[in-house]
């Protein structure tokens, strides 16, 4: 199987002179292909700091990123953006569609922007609309439709691309737990189903449970990590618990 | 730390964000300061002719200007204010009472308009000299003009903008008052429909363009005809044209989308979708600047024509460098000894013109002068041998041979009467006690005798003059033409000095100085107001454009996210822009070709307003590439800031 995330001494500074924040220490972190993995921490642990170098629109002060066996520190400006629309998926916590665009417009944009041939576009659109379920909503405006809904359209413009990594930051911060579950399941589909591989950063130990693997960092390092194995989601999701209840911080109240 | 010092310290703290009000106060100060100092201006007084004229127009333009100017004020600092309301949720939000927060943003108001009085008239007397220096070339006159401080310019000024800061200060106030707190909190933009087409008006629109232009283009003949075209043609563009970027744009932009194969390519459905869901909010901003710069552009094409022809008009108004109608009383002699010893301008033609002077009656004549009952209209009447030897005096081609009682009408100056529709007409003559009735053949179109009002010069047989000259005595016109008659300012003073009151006496450089100077003050003054008002209207899509960029923020920062490069960012808001900036520019200027063209039809203007039109299109296009370049550069700033 092949690594698609391979992160190496990954450390981020802000600030210069006296007064230097250390965001991330010297973390290292393994993704293989079609695994589902969650990051949780403390709010200020660094895990957004991390989902943004893995992202490539931040980059680390030292340490080396791999992604789908391109290293991403030497690229330039240019070639890390073909490589996002290209290797990337992104979920955001508050969907980030634009306002003027239809539904299927916001799926095909990736396509588009890679200036794929129309019947290509059309075709794969229909398909990860199946996918999510939306069909119905192809021709709405994103304010006609539902946070639930507006999460797929989300999603399925960040898988649209057939990317090697899906990255979602919090994706389940501002749906109702109905909505939450289906998304989510949805995801677990695409990951079992696709073989998608998805890391997501969230505060919500109940989607964290649905990966096959949750990360856990305190104060910029590794604090210590869970694998699902053959056990239960709710099970995993006991252990995310307990682990939560140790770590401390701004994790207990997010729960 | 009193109100004033946190004031202060806003200005200092966000000067970047102060700097383009600050700009745009301090250019429309230093434009005002310009034309008012100009009305004091000794270097220009001293040197015009007619220096009551001069400032009649300067204070007239003076007025429009500080309607611009209130205009351009009042613009910039809704917008300013509308982008520190946050600023201002968050201050009431602390506590502030909205008087407190009402104050503070008053006494900001009053350091930075003060600042731009300041440096605004600094700048305007520093360009006040070039300005005079470029209306006195216009003049013809020697280019000299020294710095010059006028403190009632100054006063003029100063007054103006403080009366506008109070207003802008007040619509200030009326904004904090009026903004509630919970508008803070809410989301910016939440369900914006995209349009709905009419193909209905989108056609109409089209129907009424087309019918505005093909009017242009149709002659015209009677004065009522001439306010029926014209308001055709006003109605038809300004209705058309609203209609146009109302529905036609929105429907074009909408069959663009259609096609799917360009649509899908790139992020040009952003662009396309951007525009198609911005058009409308900018409907009557985009209709007003279209028409309003296509009139400036036909005012100043209109002014620029008139410069650009004043000598040929003069040439026509005055056909002979020196015409005066010969008297008894020695007065004659002493003005031919004045006119053949100025060596420095030899006399290439000198001849008598004999003219009856008389009443006739022309009801039955396709052209009635106006301010005259139609059956007693003044005319003169020239002797065919006359006119063919002032002809060929004066270089012309044309010699008429009228028989009988054919007679030949001069066409008169300012009039479009062709020989079609005069052929056949008949006009009686008064001599003595009777009427000779006369039939017309045909249009001269050289002028032989000095202009003046109504200009019916009627050319008849030598038997039928000297069958009149017995009844009605002929007066003489002594007519002098010599050589660079542009330059015969000495001579042309002296003989008017000599004519006494300067009736009897026609010069061409007379003539031709009024001219120059109608011209050049017409001219500089539209040239001006132009350059201010594209100035103006440039900002105010800059600043529409810059609201723009900061509500589409989020939207570029997704796409960046998403692995938009920057450069496609960049191309993408290049052709937004472009096409905000493009789309009035090309519709004002076809409309202003077309009113050109029509206002040439009525014999207004020449019909060669080509070069006008390329000077004042281009100094447009010149003005509008630099707004276009300067917006694009701070939209792409603004939304690529995100990431």
């Amino acid at each position: 199987m092949n690594v698609v995330i391979e992160g190496k001494q990954i450390s981020k500074v802000y600030g210069s002179g006296d007064s230097v924040i250390s965001a991330l220490q010297l973390i290292d972190l393994t993704v293989m292909e079609g695994e589902s993995v969650a990051i949780m921490g403390p709010s200020g642990s660094g895990k957004t700091t991390l989902l943004n170098i893995l992202a490539t629109i931040d980059s680390p002060t030292s340490g080396e990123v791999v992604i789908d066996g391109y290293n991403i520190l030497n690229m330039n400006e240019e070639q890390l953006s073909s490589f996002r629309r290209d290797r990337l998926g992104f979920v955001f916590q508050d969907y980030n569609l634009l306002d003027t665009l239809t539904v299927k417009e916001n799926i095909v944009l990736p396509l588009a922007i890679a200036k794929m041939n129309i019947g290509q576009l059309e075709q794969r659109a229909s398909e990860v609309a199946v996918r999510f379920g939306i069909q119905s909503i192809l021709d709405k405006y994103p304010y006609q439709i539902s946070g639930g809904q507006k999460q797929r359209t989300a999603a399925s413009r960040a898988i649209v691309t057939k990317p090697a990594l899906l990255l979602a930051d919090e994706p389940t911060g501002a749906l109702d737990s109905k909505s939450a579950t289906d998304f989510l399941e949805s995801l677990k589909e695409l990951n079992e189903q696709e073989g998608t591989t998805i890391l997501m950063v969230t505060h919500d130990a109940y989607a964290a449970s649905y990966c096959k693997r949750v990360i856990f960092i305190k104060d910029g390092s590794l604090f210590t990590e869970l694998v699902k194995g053959s056990q239960s989601r709710r099970d995993m999701f006991k252990k995310v618990l307990d682990v939560l209840a140790v770590l401390g911080g701004g994790a207990i109240d997010a729960v | 730390m009193t109100l004033f010092d946190v004031a202060k310290k806003n200005i200092q703290g966000n000067f970047k964000n102060y700097l383009i009000y600050l700009l745009s106060m301090i250019f429309s100060v230093m434009i005002y300061y310009i034309f008012v100092s100009l009305q004091y201006s000794k270097a220009i007084t001293e040197g015009l002719q007619s220096s009551e004229s001069l400032r009649a127009v300067l204070s007239q333009a003076s007025v429009i200007l500080i309607l611009f100017t209130a205009v351009f004020v009042w613009g910039s600092n809704a917008f300013f204010t509308r982008k520190r309301m946050k600023e201002v949720g968050l201050y009431a939000l602390l506590g502030m009472r909205r008087q407190t927060i009402a104050r503070m943003l008053f006494y900001e108001n009053l350091i930075m308009s003060l600042a731009a009085l300041i440096i605004g008239i600094f700048l305007g007397t520093l360009l006040s000299k070039l300005f005079t220096m470029i209306l006195l070339k216009l003049l013809d006159n020697p280019v000299q003009a020294g710095f010059e401080i006028h403190i009632g310019a100054i006063g003029q000024v100063t007054f103006v903008f403080v009366v506008l800061i109070l207003i802008t200060s007040m619509q200030g106030y009326r904004l904090i008052y009026k903004f509630k707190l919970v508008e803070l909190f809410q989301a910016e933009r939440k369900g914006e429909h995209a349009p709905r087409i009419s193909l209905l008006a989108a056609g109409l629109s089209v129907i009424l363009i087309a019918l505005g232009y093909w009017t242009a283009f149709k002659p015209i003949s009677t004065t009522q005809g001439i306010l029926v075209n014209f308001s055709i043609i006003f109605i038809g563009l300004g209705a058309g044209t609203y209609l146009l970027f109302r529905s036609l744009v929105i429907a074009l932009l909408q069959l663009s989308s259609h096609h799917k194969k360009r649509y899908y390519r790139g992020i040009n459905m952003i662009g396309t979708s951007h525009l198609l869901y911005r058009i409308r909010s900018n409907t009557v901003m985009l209709t007003t600047i279209a028409l309003l710069s296509s009139l400036t552009l036909c005012a100043v094409s209109v002014g620029y024509s008139f410069f650009y022809t004043q000598k040929q008009s003069a040439e026509q108004e005055m056909p002979f460098s020196y015409t005066y109608a010969a008297s008894e009383n020695g007065l004659d002699a002493e003005a031919r000894q004045l006119i053949l010893s100025d060596a420095k301008h030899p006399v290439i033609a000198e001849i008598d013109l004999p003219a009856i002077a008389t009443d006739a009656d022309l009801t039955r004549f396709a052209y009635q002068p106006g301010n005259y009952e139609p059956n007693k209209v003044p005319v003169k009447l020239i002797s065919a041998s006359t006119y063919n030897r002032a002809a060929s005096a004066l270089g012309y081609k044309e010699r008429l041979q009228p028989a009988g009682r054919d007679v030949v009408l001069v066409r008169p100056l300012y009039t479009t009467l062709s020989a079609d529709e005069v052929q056949g007409n008949r006009i009686s003559v008064t001599t003595g006690n009777e009427r000779e009735s006369l039939e017309v053949t045909g249009i001269a179109e050289e002028r032989i005798l000095p202009w003046g009002y109504p200009d019916m010069c009627i050319v008849i047989s030598d038997s039928l003059f000297s069958q009149l000259n017995k009844s009605l005595k002929a007066s003489t016109y002594k007519a002098f033409k010599v050589r660079g008659q542009e330059t015969t300012k000495e001579t042309a003073t002296a003989l008017i000095k000599l004519s006494g009151d300067g009736t009897g006496m026609a010069t061409f450089y007379q003539q031709y100085r009024q001219n120059v100077e109608n011209a050049g003050i017409n001219v500089f003054t539209l040239g001006f107001l132009g350059l201010v008002f594209l100035a103006a209207t440039g900002s105010i899509i800059y600043f529409n454009q810059l609201t723009k960029a900061e509500a589409s923020k989020g939207s570029y920062g997704i796409l960046r996210k998403i692995g938009v490069s920057r450069k496609d960012i960049r191309r993408s808001v290049a052709k937004q822009v472009l096409f905000v900036f493009g789309l009035p520019l090309i519709v004002g200027l076809v409309h202003s070709i077309m009113m050109l063209k029509a206002l040439a039809g009525i014999n207004l203007i020449s019909g060669l307003f080509a070069v006008p039109i390329l000077v004042s299109g281009g100094a447009y296009l010149l003005i509008y590439l630099a707004y276009y370049a300067f917006t694009v550069k701070t939209y792409d700033r603004t939304v690529s800031a995100q990431l």
